[in-house]
């Protein structure tokens, strides 16, 4: 699989940090009140691995088995990548409702809550990617968000990227109020992609070495 | 088809579609402006044609939409904005009718907004802005979840005296509270409790004592007249009433309201103090956003309101 030294895991957690960061504070000024967000770790495993821990982990948490709400977002320039926003789908009702300041809960996200969950999801994903994109001194292109409920593998899948595709794994804590949401963020990544986003990320640390 | 032909019809398939279109430049002037627009903002192409973006709409400078245009214009990634999390942004009215008595958000057209980067050869990039009207939708959620509301109040009335039980004022509290940290209004809290209700019970037996608790509870709840006030049960002979939008001095003013009103119920009660009646003590309980508390704080605070009620002599209230 794929090795990172410890120097690139965590310059990528901490851009990741810097990502997420953003993105709470632009959701903390849509709701009013304060969200925190942040990236404790992250890892590469393949596609069929990725959607089997998803579908383990996220099934442990949820009352149904393997449903998850996912929010992706195509890219691509400096690398290209599927990212996806994920949570177990009670974890989805909870966090759009904590968002939105709705408390009648209905089985299943409405249209509206939908949308608000894909606003979401752009809103960190594009934190993340721009974040990238800019210490990589990179461009990158974004599709609008696409909202998709199903297994892990559904989900992971959906793009018709091949089973061997690498997986940049992220884990996210949501906070709001005393609720903590725990989702994940994965950027499919073929093996051309990943070679370019290992080159990238050494770039990144040979200017921030060189300036230190 | 001819190139100009071809122009000429994108033109016309632009101002046809149900859906607000606008185009901005790299420096944020409108380029493309179409007739929904021209519908729903009452802004001609001739006064949008040209314009800065934010000269047009200066409310929606450093907000939302700004940061969306940004990041289309300058980092190449598109923006949606749900109509949930941003309550109608742009001033957009069925007709001119509408917006010419129009006084809140409420009034205007529920929207989903996406903002999208357009690249343009020999150009620095553009960006479009589409908005859909989902009024519609919105509407039958809002009916949805009133249904909804119905089907559960089943489970959220308590079972002797008909008005909220616990597990409704547990959500509502959660819920009001929520509205006071964003909107830094004003939320008030009163712990209501029957003096002597034991005595009651003892002397007048259980059947006396439920009827007394159902009088009580019917008086002082049809006192509520805003939808978003709650009268509760929250235990035995406990109400709690949940006063949002209400700073001390009105929770005060209500709750001296209510303490009479029970009083003047004139409910006999041979062991309820001087009164000969029964009567009710009220602990009030303010959250304010220059003092923010959180819901256990307020409860706290309120039942100790409370006790300092019982403990003065009952049959009154306490802050």
């Amino acid at each position: 699989m794929v090795e990172l030294s410890e120097l690139e895991n965590d310059a990528l957690i901490e851009i990741f940090n810097i990502g997420v960061g953003q993105a709470a504070a632009s959701m903390s000024a849509l709701v009013n009140e304060e969200v925190r967000m942040s990236v404790p770790s992250i890892s590469f495993i393949n596609r069929t691995e990725a959607a089997r821990l998803l579908g383990s982990r996220l099934a442990s948490e949820a009352d149904a088995p393997d449903r998850i709400c996912g929010v992706s977002q195509h890219y691509e320039g400096a690398f290209d990548t599927d990212a996806i926003l994920m949570f177990p789908e009670d974890k989805s009702l909870e966090l759009v409702r904590l968002m939105v300041g709705e408390t009648v809960p209905l089985q299943e996200l409405t249209d509206m809550e939908q949308e608000a969950m894909c606003e979401i999801g752009n809103i960190i994903l594009n934190a993340c990617i721009g974040t990238l994109a800019n210490v990589f001194q990179q461009e990158l292109r974004g599709s609008l968000p696409e909202y998709h409920v199903g297994t892990s593998v559904e989900i992971l899948g959906a793009s018709g990227s091949e089973p061997d595709s690498v997986v940049l794994m992220l884990h996210i804590d949501f906070a709001l109020d005393k609720h903590q949401i725990l989702g994940y963020v994965a950027f499919v990544l073929d093996v051309s992609a990943l070679h370019d986003l290992k080159e990238q990320i050494n770039h990144y640390i040979a200017r921030a070495m060189g300036q230190a | 088809m001819a190139q100009e032909q071809l122009l000429a019809l994108l033109h016309s398939v632009l101002n046809a579609v149900t859906l607000g279109a606008v185009v901005l430049d790299h420096e944020r002037r409108v380029v493309l402006w179409n007739d929904w627009m021209t519908k729903h903002a009452g802004i001609t192409p001739a006064q949008a044609l040209g314009a800065e973006f934010f000269a047009l709409f200066p409310a929606l400078r450093g907000g939302r939409v700004d940061a969306a245009i940004g990041q289309a214009l300058y980092n190449h990634f598109p923006s949606l904005l749900s109509q949930s999390l941003n309550k109608a942004p742009f001033p957009l009215y069925a007709n001119a009718a509408v917006a010419a008595v129009a006084t809140d958000l409420h009034d205007r057209l529920q929207q989903a907004v996406a903002v999208t980067p357009v690249d343009l050869a020999g150009a620095p990039r553009h960006c479009l802005i589409q908005i859909s009207d989902v009024s519609i939708a919105v509407g039958r959620e809002k009916l949805l979840r009133e249904q909804t509301m119905v089907l559960r109040s089943q489970t959220f009335s308590d079972g002797l005296t008909g008005i909220a039980n616990r597990r409704h004022f547990d959500v509502a509290m959660e819920r009001e509270h929520r509205r006071a940290r964003r909107h830094g209004t004003p939320l008030s809290l009163l712990m209501i409790d029957i003096d002597h209700f034991k005595a009651y019970n003892d002397h007048y037996g259980h059947q006396k004592g439920d009827g007394c608790l159902i009088q009580v509870a019917a008086a002082l709840s049809a006192m509520l007249k805003r939808s978003a006030d709650l009268m509760a049960r929250y235990g035995g002979e406990e109400f709690a009433m949940i006063l949002p939008d209400t700073d001390t001095a009105q929770a005060m003013q209500m709750a001296e309201t209510i303490r009479a009103r029970a009083q003047q119920l004139a409910i006999p009660h041979a062991h309820g103090g001087d009164a000969g009646v029964v009567t009710v003590s009220i602990g009030v309980a303010t959250r304010h956003a220059d003092a923010p508390i959180g819901i256990e704080g307020l409860i706290g605070a309120a039942d100790r309101a409370l006790y300092q009620a019982k403990r003065r002599g009952r049959n009154r209230v306490e802050v």
